[in-house]
Formats: C-alpha cells, sequence, structure tokens
C-alpha cells in the first residue's frame, strides 16, 4: 500500500512536471529558441528520473540498523547526483541544450510540488468552515 | 607555477568545496526526515503510505540545495574561465559560497519535512494542510540558499580584468563568505519555526491559520542576517577598490567578508528558536497570540543586535579602515 501511494504521488507530480516542460518546448520551439526548449526538456526529464529514483530508493532509507540507514543515504544520493550530472555537462558540452534552461528544468518537480502546496493552501479557510 | 594550473587547480578545489560542502547540508535534512519517518510508521503503521509520501516530497525540497551545489561544481569543472591573474580568486570563492550557503538549507528543510511526517501519525486527517505548510516551510529555508547561488553566478561571469589584483581577490573571497556563511543560520532558524508549525498544526488543527500566519512572520524576521550577508556580499563585488601593494587593505576586505558571514550565524539560529517557540505555544492558547507574537518580536529583535554589529563592523572594514 504504500508502494502504491508513493507511485501514486509520483505520476501525480512527474507528469505534471513533463506536461508543463512540453507545452514550454513547443512555445520556445514556435519563437524560434529550441536550444532553450531542449534545455528544460533535459532538466526536467532527469528531474523526473531523480525523483523517480529517490521514491524507489526510500524503503532503503528506512532500514532498522544507523549504519544501513547512512550507507544507504548516501549511496542513493551519490548515485542520483551522478545522473543529475549529466545533463549539466552536456549543456555546458554541447551548443544544442541552453544551460539556464537545463539548470531551471532540473528544479521542475520541485517547483510542480511547491505550486501545488501554495494553490492547495488557498482551500484552507473553507476547510476550517467546513468542519466547524 | 603556470596561470593556468592555478586556475585549474582553483576550478578543482572550489569545485570539490561547492558539492562536498553542499552535501552535508541535505543529507542530514534528509536522513532526520527519514529518521522522523520512522518513528511515525512505528507509532502508526497503517499511515505508513502518506507518511512515505510526505516523507519523499520534504526530501526532494531538502535536497535542492544540494543541487545548487552541484549545478556551481559541475560549472566550475567543465565550462572555461578567463586567464586573468583574478580567475583562481573567483573560482575558489564561488565554491566557498554555494558549499557553505547550502548547508543551512538542507538542514533548516529537514526539521519541517521531519514534523510532518510525526505530525501525520498523530492527527492523520490533517495530513493535507500538514504536508502544504511543510511545503511552504521548506521552501522558504531555501532562499538564502538561493542567495549564495545567485552570488557565486555573479562571481563568476562578472568581468574583473580591469579589477586590480589586489585587492579585489580578497573582496572577491571575502562576498563569497559573507553571502556563503550567512546563509547557515537564518536557514536552520527557519526551519526550527516551520518546524514547530507543522508540530502546532497537528496538535491543533483549529490554529492552523493563526500557527501559519506566525510561521510566516517570524521566518521573514528571521532571514534578516541572512540579507545582511548578502549586502555585503554585493557591496564587496561591485565596488571598485584602489590598487594597492600593502596587504592591510586587502585582510580589511577579507575581514568584511568573515565578520558579516560568521556574525548572521548565531542571530539565525536565536531568532528561530523565538519564533519556534512562539509558535508552538500559540497552537496551545491562540487567544493571546497578540502578546505571544510581540514577545517573539522583541526577543528577536534583540537576538537580532549582534548580526547588526557584526554588520557595522564589516561596513567600517570596506568604507573605513
Amino acid at each position: 500500500m504504500a508502494t502504491a501511494q508513493i507511485r501514486e504521488i509520483q505520476k501525480k507530480y512527474c507528469s505534471r512536471a513533463l506536461m508543463l516542460a512540453i507545452i514550454a518546448f513547443f512555445g520556445l520551439y514556435l519563437a524560434g529558441q529550441v536550444a532553450m526548449g531542449k534545455g528544460l526538456l533535459l532538466g526536467t526529464l532527469f528531474s523526473v528520473v531523480n525523483f523517480v529514483l529517490m521514491g524507489e530508493t526510500l524503503p532503503t532509507r528506512l532500514a532498522p540498523t544507523k549504519r544501513r540507514r547512512i550507507t544507504a543515504a548516501l549511496g542513493s544520493m551519490g548515485m542520483r547526483f551522478a545522473l543529475m550530472a549529466v545533463p549539466i555537462v552536456l549543456a555546458i558540452r554541447l551548443d544544442t541544450y541552453n544551460l539556464a534552461t537545463v539548470m531551471i528544468g532540473l528544479f521542475s518537480v520541485q517547483g510542480v510540488l511547491l505550486a501545488d502546496g501554495v494553490l492547495r493552501r488557498r482551500t484552507w479557510p473553507e476547510q476550517f468552515s467546513e468542519s466547524e | 607555477m603556470e596561470l593556468e594550473t592555478w586556475i585549474r587547480m582553483a576550478a578543482i578545489s572550489g569545485a570539490a568545496l561547492s558539492m562536498g560542502l553542499g552535501a552535508i547540508g541535505a543529507a542530514v535534512g534528509e536522513g532526520y526526515t527519514a529518521a522522523c519517518a520512522n518513528e511515525a510508521i512505528s507509532r502508526s503503521p497503517e499511515r505508513s503510505g502518506e507518511i512515505f509520501k510526505s516523507m519523499l516530497m520534504g526530501e526532494a525540497i531538502a535536497e535542492t540545495s544540494a543541487i545548487f551545489a552541484l549545478l556551481i561544481a559541475m560549472m566550475l569543472l567543465f565550462t572555461g574561465s578567463g586567464a586573468d591573474p583574478i580567475t583562481p580568486y573567483v573560482l575558489l570563492s564561488a565554491g566557498l559560497c554555494m558549499g557553505f550557503g547550502a548547508i543551512g538549507a538542507g538542514i533548516g528543510s529537514g526539521l519541517p519535512a521531519g514534523a510532518c511526517c510525526l505530525g501525520i501519525s498523530r492527527q492523520p486527517e490533517v495530513s493535507d494542510r500538514l504536508t502544504t505548510n511543510m511545503l511552504i516551510g521548506a521552501s522558504i529555508s531555501q532562499t538564502t540558499a538561493i542567495y549564495a547561488l545567485a552570488v557565486a553566478l555573479m562571481i563568476m561571469f562578472l568581468n574583473l580584468s580591469a579589477s586590480p589584483v589586489n585587492p579585489t581577490w580578497a573582496a572577491i573571497i571575502g562576498a563569497g563568505l559573507a553571502v556563503g556563511l550567512a546563509a547557515i543560520g537564518p536557514a536552520i532558524g527557519e526551519g526550527r519555526a516551520a518546524q514547530t508549525a507543522c508540530e502546532g498544526i497537528a496538535r491543533k488543527p483549529q490554529a492552523a491559520v493563526q500557527i501559519t500566519s506566525l510561521m510566516l512572520l517570524g521566518m521573514a524576521v528571521t532571514e534578516s542576517t541572512g540579507v545582511y550577508g548578502l549586502l555585503v556580499s554585493i557591496i564587496l563585488v561591485f565596488k571598485s577598490f584602489p590598487e594597492t601593494m600593502a596587504l592591510a587593505p586587502a585582510m580589511s576586505l577579507l575581514g568584511a567578508g568573515l565578520c558579516m558571514g560568521l556574525g548572521a550565524i548565531g542571530p539565525g539560529i536565536g531568532e528561530g528558536f523565538a519564533a519556534g517557540e512562539a509558535i508552538k505555544w500559540v497552537g496551545r492558547n491562540e487567544a493571546h497570540a497578540g502578546v505571544l507574537t510581540r514577545t517573539m518580536l522583541v526577543g528577536q529583535a534583540v537576538s537580532e543586535s549582534t548580526g547588526i554589529y557584526a554588520l557595522v563592523v564589516a561596513f567600517v572594514m570596506i568604507f573605513v579602515v
């Protein structure tokens, strides 16, 4: 059940982030900024992969012993950050991808999380009056 | 040794400092979140799904500052830099700036994430509100790391070829230290405020609006010493200094950066404690929110005073000495 809920949240936020990135890509493409669009899409893709891997490694990071938790956390971070370095290096080496938009894309899942939290906060006063 | 070798060494050292220091805060924050999630799941195993969700979201936010550090490290390693004598100092400063700047944000973002997991185990009906509050609090804790990122990028891309090497090298290193070190305390303090806000909402959901308002106010005041660090950093980067062969003016500029950077750590954490406790007791006694808020603000103002002393001394070092 925990795994199902993690998958549900991954699908929700990752699909939103990808959808926004695809829409932005088409907008930038039509504006003639192809490298910026590709950079945004590439960064978002790796942000999604990072978030999915975080979810996959969650159970190992809740290991019973402290040593295993630390090892799992460090190993997970190392692997994911090595992966996230790939789009940055690609953007630096190749002109096909714009570095600034790759950097923005790497934070797309976090941005979607935050936007969802802020939008949900608007319903608080109604929730309180309903519960009272 | 040739200038190119110094530049390469500085780039590698800067990248190592950026990522090495930057990973500390995020790892501590994520580990704390996982520890609280363990406790929460042991209390309420039937809520493990929601607790896992919140843990995942909190850790994603806590990791942001480490991603900033990764970006700077990769740029230092793989982008070509100028061939000026000032370049090694620029690269080292950018690495120090982002490395130190990411520590506090990672720890600060982990605190509300852990409190959210524990709160869900105690009061699962308010898990949505807790998660929202956690996301907002954790994101605000990241702002000082964003200051450090902005200054690191500014330092890296500014054209300093026309500036005299001495004392500009000290101004650049001082700028990196000012904003990087000053980011630590406020971020941890803001995280503390967001943590107690999540605890308070879990204890008394009806007081959520007052708790969140006080959390935002307390965090805004706690941020101030981080802003002082940013201010000193910007002055050091953009002010032009006359060339001199003496070492004292250079050490004065370096000292200004260290003074403001170190001087902002204590007030940031102290103001965070004041905000955290005020939020905790408003959650238990919202009828007296007014007097509790006033007490918090007075306490934070007194705690801020040492940060202001550091700012004044930094200004004296830049403009007078």
